[in-house]
């Protein structure tokens, strides 16, 4: 299996990389929707658009905004 | 001094005692101390100097140029590992960079064979014993048993006067053990690691690429790669403060909110809703007076720190500046340094001030170093132009080295609550009441002052601006040289010699880039790997375990063949896993060494497709050079451009004044190099081209 995002090789949906960024973006969401009750797609736009979110995980958010998944 | 001349007209001199330094530097110094008028004879033979000195007996002092000797393979191929058995050997044998050395040991020798007496006067550390010792031991046929041994922490007459008199009647051989210990550890673990990750990338690809790792670097390339995973898979998130300013006596002031941060937008809100445009009162008001000491003399890392971020520059002009000590020891003699120090215009009235005092005693740090004390000028008055940054770091070593005398700086604050409808913010005040010490470390040190006016309890002040402010969390700062360096001294990793060549390394290797240091795709795989098949490799703790035992050895508290041992005893199974694995080892790194090739030849993005790179690419056909996009092995783009085809041509990761496209630095055999910008339509060329074409009008008029 390869990693959706850059494609190395990988036992689940993304590597070691992407998937610990995965891993923060969901858990980040709680703190956003406490501090301001965003959606998860408008919470997507907003940390896509974050000068200060990471590489990896802007490339993880670029990939759920387009696949749609969660 | 009397000398015999030889047939080949070379000096040939009286039996003396020879006088082994670590440097020429130190040789001359230590030359100039001992000889009774001051003026030894420098003599130079196949470009190594050294010095004649008489004293009470004649004395020939000779410097080394750092390591003479090195820890090499005993006997074998470069091509397979384990390996462990090695032996000490002239650097030239082992160093392709370190030619000079073979004149060195045998001017060395040459010496050492008409001497009677031998003295190591090398720095009183570590690296400093190994170096007399091998010297000693090596060039000078094993005389390290009966050389004496000069103790000194500065380079100055007097101490080194004292030390020449009164030498230790040995070497210590215990810091001469430790040093041998660590350099044989360090070459166990680097040969055999780097070897075992070198042949498993060439085995698998059949192309050589020289990988290395060692005892430090593994740790520390896993503390630069850590950082870099937080920061690129960090997720800011929100939260809020209050910016506010309050009116007092006509003058406008910033106060702070009781409540630093929020989390939830709604409460920052409410608190704007409900101090906005009101009035507040003054409840209480808090005065308190506090001392502030001078600061320590500079060690090498504080001197990093404080030059970095006040210039960002790392380098300094001063000598020894490899210290781990923040003690000034009373024979550097404080007051002739100040004394020379007058003699510059900057410094005189702070100079004389000092001089005045009755008793000149340094605040001190608490590290010590047996070589050498903290960082302090030698009242020198530089004899040429200094460049900007060497001034810089000069006059920041003289002003702090005054301010250690100064006294300490009393400052005043004051804290007033202001409540406004039930919230409260405060006021703050700073005022410096006695400069003391800070006068000297000017302007190295601002006194930030925020000056009050007279207020009194429970007087009304209006709320000028109440507002919410936006933010979000940040991610870690990146490492740079000199934080790297820090860091891996709290972490008790590698020594003071040996720091700055490991952050260099990784560097050179390509696992790190960029002056805020990034981890490369490349020392992300290397430090995979690592510590996917050899956590121990990279373990803060086993490194540092392993260099508490190397201390020991110091202090007779360990033995060094035990330290050996144990060092091999924990390869061993290393070694053994990566042989086993080295298929898949070689694999991960043969593609992470294609993917960092291909990575430097990315010069931009594309103009025309805007989501390919363009990239140096050879033709299969013609195994011509252009540039070409990669989106071209998807069908999407063709764009392509000419390259010269001699020389050699990288992406310059700059771009082209004139039209912004990225240039490639083309560098050719009997020609300037040039930054090439290789838009066929770019601005530039076209004004050269109507320019050149107005020059031969002229020509031609």
């Amino acid at each position: 299996m390869k990693c959706k995002v850059c494609k190395r090789e990988t036992e689940s949906k993304f590597c070691e990389f992407h998937d610990k960024a995965y891993r923060n973006i969901v858990k980040e969401y709680d703190v956003w929707k406490k501090a301001s009750d965003v959606s998860w797609k408008e919470y997507l736009s907003e940390i896509a658009n974050n000068s200060y979110t990471g590489l990896w995980a802007k490339e993880v958010t670029e990939y759920l905004m387009k696949s749609g998944e969660k | 001094m009397h000398f015999e001349r030889v047939k080949k007209g070379k000096p040939r001199m009286e039996k003396y005692t020879l006088i082994v330094t670590e440097k020429p530097n130190a040789a001359q110094r230590i030359a100039k101390a001992l000889d009774s008028q001051g003026k030894p004879e420098k003599i130079e033979e196949d470009g190594v100097p050294y010095f004649l000195a008489h004293r009470d007996q004649k004395l020939v002092v000779v410097p080394a140029l750092g390591h003479l000797y090195t820890v090499v393979h005993e006997r074998g191929r470069r091509n397979y590992y384990p390996v462990f058995n090695f032996k000490w050997a002239p650097r030239y044998s082992a160093e392709r960079r370190a030619k000079q050395t073979r004149t060195w040991i045998e001017v060395i020798s040459k010496l050492a064979s008409n001497a009677e007496n031998f003295i190591a006067a090398c720095d009183y550390d570590l690296e400093g014993s190994l170096i007399g010792h091998c010297i000693l031991k090596y060039a000078c046929s094993d005389k390290e048993g009966v050389a004496k041994r000069m103790k000194f922490s500065t380079l100055t007459k007097n101490e080194l006067k004292k030390a020449y008199e009164d030498p230790l009647p040995s070497l210590n051989f215990a810091l001469i053990e430790a040093g041998r210990t660590r350099h044989e550890v360090d070459w166990l673990y680097g040969v055999n690691l780097s070897r075992a990750l070198t042949l498993a990338a060439k085995r698998w690809s059949g192309r050589y690429a020289t990988l290395s790792t060692g005892r430090v670097q593994g740790p520390t390339l896993k503390f630069l790669v850590r950082r870099e995973k937080k920061i690129r898979s960090f997720v800011p998130t929100p939260y809020w403060s209050i910016r506010s300013e309050v009116e007092v006596k006509d003058s406008v002031y910033e106060v702070e909110y009781e409540t630093k941060t929020f989390e939830k937008k709604a409460d920052a809100e409410a608190v704007v809703e409900a101090c906005k445009g009101k009035t507040g009162e003054i409840e209480t008001i808090e005065m308190k007076k506090l001392q502030q000491k001078p600061p320590i003399p500079f060690d090498l890392g504080k001197l990093q720190t404080e030059a970095y971020s006040l210039f960002r520059y790392t380098e300094a002009l001063i000598s020894y500046p490899r210290t781990s000590s923040q003690k000034l020891p009373p024979t550097i003699d404080y007051k002739a340094i100040l004394k020379k120090l007058k003699k510059k215009a900057a410094y005189k009235k702070l100079a004389s001030d000092l001089l005045k005092k009755d008793e000149l005693k340094p605040v001190e740090g608490k590290k010590e170093d047996p070589a050498h004390p903290a960082i302090y000028p030698t009242g020198n008055i530089p004899e040429r132009e200094l460049s900007e940054p060497e001034k810089r770091v000069w006059d920041l070593v003289v002003r702090r080295f005054m301010a250690v005398f100064g006294e300490p700086a009393i400052k005043q604050s004051m804290k007033t609550s202001i409540v406004v409808n039930g919230h409260y913010f405060y006021l703050r005040g700073r005022r410096v009441l006695k400069e003391g010490w800070m006068r000297f470390y000017k302007p190295y040190v601002r006194a930030e002052e925020v000056l009050l006016p007279a207020i009194k309890e429970g007087e009304k002040v209006s709320m000028k601006q109440v507002m919410r402010e936006d933010k979000f969390t940040k991610p870690p700062s990146r490492y740079n040289p000199s934080s790297l360096l820090q860091k891996m001294e709290e972490e008790g990793i590698g020594t003071k010699a040996t720091r700055a060549d490991i952050i260099e390394t990784l560097y050179s290797r390509g696992y790190a880039a960029e002056e805020r240091i990034v981890a490369t795709d490349l020392g992300f795989d290397i430090a995979d790997v690592l510590s996917r098949y050899c956590p121990i490799v990279t373990s803060v703790k086993f490194t540092r375990e392993l260099e508490e035992k190397m201390e020991k050895i110091q202090t007779n508290s360990e033995d060094r063949v035990n330290v050996l041992v144990e060092a091999v005893n924990q390869l061993k199974p290393v070694l053994e896993e990566l042989k086993e694995k080295e298929q898949t080892i070689g694999q991960v790194l043969s593609q992470a060494i294609k993917r960092a090739r291909m990575q430097e030849r990315i010069i931009g993005n594309c103009p025309d497709c805007k989501t390919g790179k363009l990239t140096i690419l050879y033709s299969r056909k013609t195994k011509k050079r252009f540039i070409g996009c990669t989106n071209y092995f998807k069908g999407i783009c063709t764009t392509s451009f000419p390259l010269p085809q001699k020389g050699t041509a990288k992406p310059a990761q700059k771009n082209c004044k004139g039209c912004e496209w990225p240039l490639v630095f083309v560098r050719m055999r009997g020609k300037r190099p040039w930054m090439l910008c290789f838009n066929p339509k770019c601005p530039l060329k076209e004004e050269r081209r109507k320019r050149n074409e107005m020059q031969s009008l002229q020509k031609g008029n």
